[in-house]
């Protein structure tokens, strides 16, 4: 039955179905094969969504949406003009650090690209190489689920079951994430030097500084206070992101005044679409895994692999070139939904912390986003940016491998990941 | 020139409408996503309400709302199943193209009208299932609100149901018949 179900999906999911009907068309297949009743299916999609923590996703969206309507980036661009501006390569810089400033609200890469390109690209373009400047957006967006809040840490942690917990992993992204960024600023100043690209901004002053540290303080409080609301356990990841709505909607009315009443509704749809795709597919794979578990799938894999080495070193080693390569196929929700509930439980039967497993897998997965054939943040920037994929793969390169450098030594040195959210106490 | 009126009819009709029959489906279907539209609105505003409602009254008033958790699940379970044949209609539900991408253009067209219909029987068997277990769930109240379980279920059948009709939609009239203008107003 398992075998047909994951037949099943593969084959309609290579003819083009959408994942999250490939995934439900499986599971009815299996579930009809089997006999068993297909009053299972809108149960167990119901109660897949049905969750608390799992609504965080959209709240965070909707923040992401309305910091966008109360054109709160601009203060955030102004912000980081004024930090690192001048700098060789200076308005690489101002995106990955607007692109962590949107990272710390939205949690999610896709929106973020889709926000930061719009904003910077047109003065990108001004100054570099399309295919580098569209390559800094990808990069600066994909930090999006590294940096807390993350949308992929939800997800991860909904599938993993009580054994993670999402404060957790968020802090498990800080030391990582700012290892990134702080590699990814010096990466895009080595090759401006190279291109000899000019400094843009203006010249660095402590008075433009103030100016503009009071202007984006609300906006750079707001992290501030979610985040740290989240982690010292005033209120839960979802809790936090009903916060972060109402304080960017404050600050987009009141603080920036450039967000209105009438915008209110179409955020909020933008911000349901995007997080349906998401809802869809953890709904559509939860019959199937439902499916997997009767047939005590995870059990057997654990067996499988438990047989084939009982070294925990060589099993991290086998799911992270999994992952590596699950990831240029496979869109990275999609991924967590049907691997998580598979390959976490086995990673705690070897004794790995779940917390640096979790975001090992995560953080893999989000590489992905930027990997060809299937990196969805590509196609984000080549629409956006209007080049052809091939040009914005020249650039992205060492970006990509910078990446999966900080995974390397994530993976080497696990305290990179555990450490902060140990001494928290998760 | 066209006037606005003759564009507005165009853009009704779609780039595949090629009968009236077409246009009026899809002013129907038009309908449908307003109304689905307004509600999924009304959910996340609720959801939104609800959960920081939650955290005030804890924090400033230091009792709990006791149906907050619940009736925010509930807004939020509304939210997304409503916009999944939202996110069909504009196409943003992922899939992998790296074997279709290979076809001529005439083929990729018939192989996504047939994947369609295929997904059609998904949601036949999903809403009718729904349906049944609404049912079968009538009598059930929810644990702090005096109302019936299966609110829960009738998002499932009204996204398959609405979805069901964009599959078809789709099927009948072409995968970009919303890929135009109307549909980037929409959003906007």
């Amino acid at each position: 039955m398992t075998t047909l179900a994951i037949g099943l999906f593969l084959v309609l999911a290579l003819l083009g179905m959408p994942l999250a009907f490939s995934l439900g068309l499986a599971a009815l297949g299996g579930l009809a094969y089997s006999g068993i009743e297909l009053s299972v299916l809108p149960q167990r999609m119901m109660h897949a969504v049905n969750s608390f923590p799992l609504m965080a996703i959209p709240l965070f969206m909707l923040a992401g949406e309305l910091m966008v309507g109360g054109q709160v980036m601009q203060r955030t661009i102004d912000f980081a003009n004024a930090v690192v501006g001048r700098v060789k390569g200076g308005l690489a810089h101002v995106t990955l650090l607007s692109g962590l400033g949107l990272a710390s609200v939205t949690g999610a890469a896709v929106a973020g690209a889709s926000a930061l390109g719009t904003t910077m690209m047109p003065a990108m373009k001004k100054h570099y190489d399309v295919g580098f400047g569209s390559a800094v957006v990808a990069s600066a967006s994909n930090l999006g689920p590294i940096i807390p809040p993350s949308a992929a840490m939800i997800v991860y942690a909904l599938m993993a079951g009580s054994s993670v917990s999402v404060g957790g992993l968020f802090m498990a992204g800080v030391v990582p994430g700012i290892l990134l960024v702080v590699g990814m600023m010096g990466l895009a100043s080595y090759i401006a030097h190279r291109k000899g690209y000019a400094p843009t901004g203006e010249p660095f002053s402590w008075q433009n500084l103030l100016i503009q540290g009071k202007r984006a303080g609300a906006i750079i409080l707001m992290p501030v206070v979610v985040i740290g609301g989240i982690v010292g356990g005033v209120f839960t990841a979802t809790e936090g992101a009903a916060i972060a709505v109402i304080y960017a909607f404050i600050v987009g009315k009141w603080v920036t005044r450039k967000l209105s009443w009438s915008e209110l509704p179409g955020c909020m749809f933008r911000a349901a679409l995007t997080s349906a795709v998401v809802g869809a597919l953890i709904a559509f794979a939860t019959p199937l895994t439902f499916l997997f578990t009767i047939e005590l799938l995870p059990l057997r894999l654990s067996e499988f692999i438990q047989g084939f080495t009982t070294n925990p070193e060589v099993f991290l080693a086998m799911v992270m070139v999994m992952l590596l390569i699950v990831g240029m196929f496979l869109e990275s929700n999609a991924a967590y939904i049907m691997l998580v509930p598979l390959f976490a439980p086995i990673a705690m039967a070897y004794g790995i912390d779940p917390l640096y497993f979790g975001f090992l897998f995560v953080f893999n997965l989000v590489i992905g986003m930027m990997t060809p054939p299937v990196g969805v943040l590509l196609f984000v920037m080549c629409g956006i940016a209007k080049i052809p994929m091939s040009r914005l793969l020249h650039y992205v390169w060492p970006f990509i491998a910078l990446q999966y450098l900080v995974l390397m030594l994530c993976w080497v040195f696990p305290w990179l990941v555990t450490a902060l959210p140990h001494a928290l106490g998760y | 020139m066209k006037t606005g009126h003759s564009e507005h009819a165009d853009m009704l009709a779609g780039p595949g409408a090629g009968s009236s029959l077409a246009a009026s489906v899809r002013r129907c279907l038009l309908g449908v996503d307003g109304a689905s539209m307004f509600l999924i609105q009304a959910t996340m505003a609720v959801m939104v309400l609800l959960v920081s409602s939650q955290v005030f009254s804890r924090y400033l008033l230091s009792e709990s709302i006791d149906w907050a958790d619940e009736g925010s699940r509930l807004a939020f379970v509304w939210a997304i199943f409503l916009a999944i044949p939202h996110g069909l209609k504009q196409g943003v539900h992922v899939g992998i193209d790296v074997l279709t991408n290979r076809l001529s253009a005439h083929w990729q067209e018939r192989l996504a009208r047939l994947m369609l219909l295929i997904s059609g029987v998904l949601m036949v068997v999903v809403c009718y299932q729904a349906v049944m277990v609404s049912i079968d769930t009538w009598e059930e109240l929810m644990p702090t609100l005096p109302v019936t379980a299966s609110v829960f279920y009738f998002p499932v059948m009204l996204s398959c149901g609405h979805a069901l009709l964009h599959l078809l939609f789709m099927a009948w009239q072409g995968t970009d018949t919303w890929r135009e203008p109307d549909n980037e107003e929409e959003l906007s």
